[in-house]
């Protein structure tokens, strides 16, 4: 093959792409779609549910304090604290739940896995930029809210090439 | 009429023509490491690569960690190749505790670890297009690489690093639905990925920068100890996933690419080669993957070894053969756990492949030795 024929390839394997729909996707109006409601994790049969790795989210009415998710955290990122909170649950004799500071949290998932109460899954949050380093960390009581997260956008093959549709 | 240089710029000794630039480590071109070359005007006469701006002390901080806790940090060094680097750690953890994996967590693992090939070798294409200043190349495989990230993310739940691979199996099952949208999205990729060929593998300009420079003969290959496909750009056929299969490679068929030129060419094309063969095997995996069963095997927390054993595994990343030595005592955190990394074997093999290249052609030879950084520090 020539030089020449080797360039009109070249240029015209672009210029087809002139034709083909845009693959990118325009994020903070459109967001990504992911498969259920995050990462969780069955301490019955030692098995995780597909998810995204996004923000935590912890149910008060199962937590009892136990610490394995701060002690799955050590070595890792030590980004979960046990602080105190009201008395209120039952279970939870010392009153101490995970707090979890996001400047440090790696999403690795391990303490959702260290967790034998079902007290504590991710979720699909993952926007969680903060003005200050204080705002990254998450109390018990934020932990607790589920987020609200918008999901529009799949891969869509077609013909015409792969766009985020 | 004659024409004389002013004192000063007519340098007539050999010592005094010979100029030492270090490349990096602050240079895009060079990633985190310097490369000090030797030039006399535009030819290199000697380089000295200097690594080891990126150390991380892995191996140490491994022997402070439970054999769990341990893999959230060990893919650190290459993430976006989170689960080959990963996997022989997990091999020989497996081994010194004894674990029996399910067969289905085998094919989960090797799809991930072929999708994490194709990951990786889309990074170093991208960056080895822009090395050459072809502004496309970098858009395509930055662009391409999101439809298997996209998979990667519906599989383990986080885009580069996973922390999927753990001894016993994988961390969850797949998806429902999965097996379709993978198979969908890995036909499509190929395809796409056949459509470099036109802008990038013929284009004679690239031919003309990288055909016949920096050769790798296929004895300096084997003398050097290159490993990927450095090595099989050279010319000999080794590839782990066929000469020592681990999990289930043994009952995939795979294909081994060789070029016998062992140019810059040659050690650019052969990823891109192994990027289809990886997607063959996706395709067989997930027909021959059992459609139920267990993915992981339920261990006790702290699991401890039996007494004083080592143990070593090597598997095929995507820059190479990466090894890993684990030494245990009968505690829950490893001795000594050693990585045997392929980027730094590939390093050895530079300042012979640059010698009497022109300097324009050090980006094209450096970058296609498939030479990770933070990988050869760790």
């Amino acid at each position: 093959m020539g030089t020449a024929t080797g360039i009109i390839r070249a240029l015209n394997s672009g210029i087809k792409h002139i034709a083909t729909k845009r693959f990118t996707l325009r994020y903070p109006e459109e967001k990504l779609k992911f498969v259920g409601d995050g990462y969780q994790f069955d301490p019955s049969t030692g098995v995780g549910i597909a998810g995204l790795k996004g923000r935590h989210m912890l149910f008060h009415d199962h937590c009892t304090g136990c610490q394995l998710c701060s002690i799955a955290c050590e070595g890792v990122a030590e980004a979960i604290a046990m602080v105190k909170v009201p008395e209120e649950q039952k279970q939870n004799k010392k009153s101490i739940m995970p707090q979890i500071d996001y400047g440090k949290c790696v999403f690795c998932g391990l303490c959702v896995d260290a967790c034998p109460f079902y007290a504590l899954y991710m979720t699909n949050d993952y926007e969680l930029s903060s003005f200050s380093k204080e705002g990254l960390i998450y109390t018990p009581a934020q932990l607790q809210v589920k987020p609200y997260v918008a999901q529009d956008s799949e891969i869509q093959i077609s013909d015409r090439g792969a766009t985020h549709g | 009429m004659t024409f004389t240089l002013p004192p000063g710029l007519a340098l007539q000794k050999v010592d005094e023509r010979i100029m030492t630039l270090n490349v990096g480590p602050q240079h895009p071109g060079s990633g985190h490491m310097r490369i000090i070359v030797q030039i006399d005007g535009d030819y290199i006469v000697a380089c000295d690569p200097d690594p080891g701006y990126v150390h991380r002390g892995e191996e140490k901080m491994a022997e402070y960690r439970n054999y769990i806790t341990n893999i959230p940090h060990l893919e650190r060094p290459v993430i976006h190749d989170s689960c080959n680097v990963l996997y022989p750690y997990v091999l020989g953890a497996e081994e010194l505790l004894g674990i029996e994996v399910p067969e289905r967590a085998k094919y989960v693992r090797v799809i991930a670890s072929e999708l994490n090939r194709c990951i990786y070798i889309m990074y170093w294409l991208a960056i080895y297009g822009i090395f050459l200043g072809h502004s496309t190349m970098f858009m395509w495989p930055a662009g391409d690489r999101e439809l298997l990230i996209d998979l990667m993310e519906k599989m383990t739940g986080a885009r580069v690093t996973h922390a999927h691979f753990v001894p016993g199996g994988v961390r969850n099952d797949l998806p429902p639905n999965f097996e379709d949208v993978c198979l969908r999205q890995v036909n499509y990729f190929e395809k796409r990925i056949k459509e470099y060929a036109a802008v990038f593998y013929d284009n004679p300009i690239l031919i003309s920068r990288t055909k016949d420079t920096g050769i790798l003969s296929r004895q300096d290959a084997i003398r050097y100890g290159t490993t990927g496909s450095v090595l099989r750009a050279s010319g000999v056929d080794y590839d782990l996933r066929v000469k020592e299969p681990y999990d289930v490679y043994d009952e995939l068929d795979v294909h081994t690419n060789v070029m016998k030129e062992g140019d810059s060419y040659a050690r650019s094309r052969v990823p891109w080669l192994d990027m289809m063969e990886s997607c063959n095997i996706i395709r067989q995996a997930l027909q021959k993957m059992p459609k139920s069963g267990s993915v992981r095997v339920k261990l006790k927390p702290n699991p401890k070894t039996k007494g004083l054993e080592s143990v070593y595994k090597r598997v095929e990343s995507g820059r190479g053969s990466l090894g890993c030595y684990i030494v245990s005592d009968a505690k829950p955190e490893p001795y000594r756990v050693k990585m045997s990394v392929p980027s730094f074997r590939n390093l050895i093999a530079l300042p012979n492949l640059l010698k009497g290249e022109k300097l324009g052609n050090m980006p094209s030879v450096y970058w296609s030795l498939n030479y990770w950084p933070v990988e050869a520090d760790r």
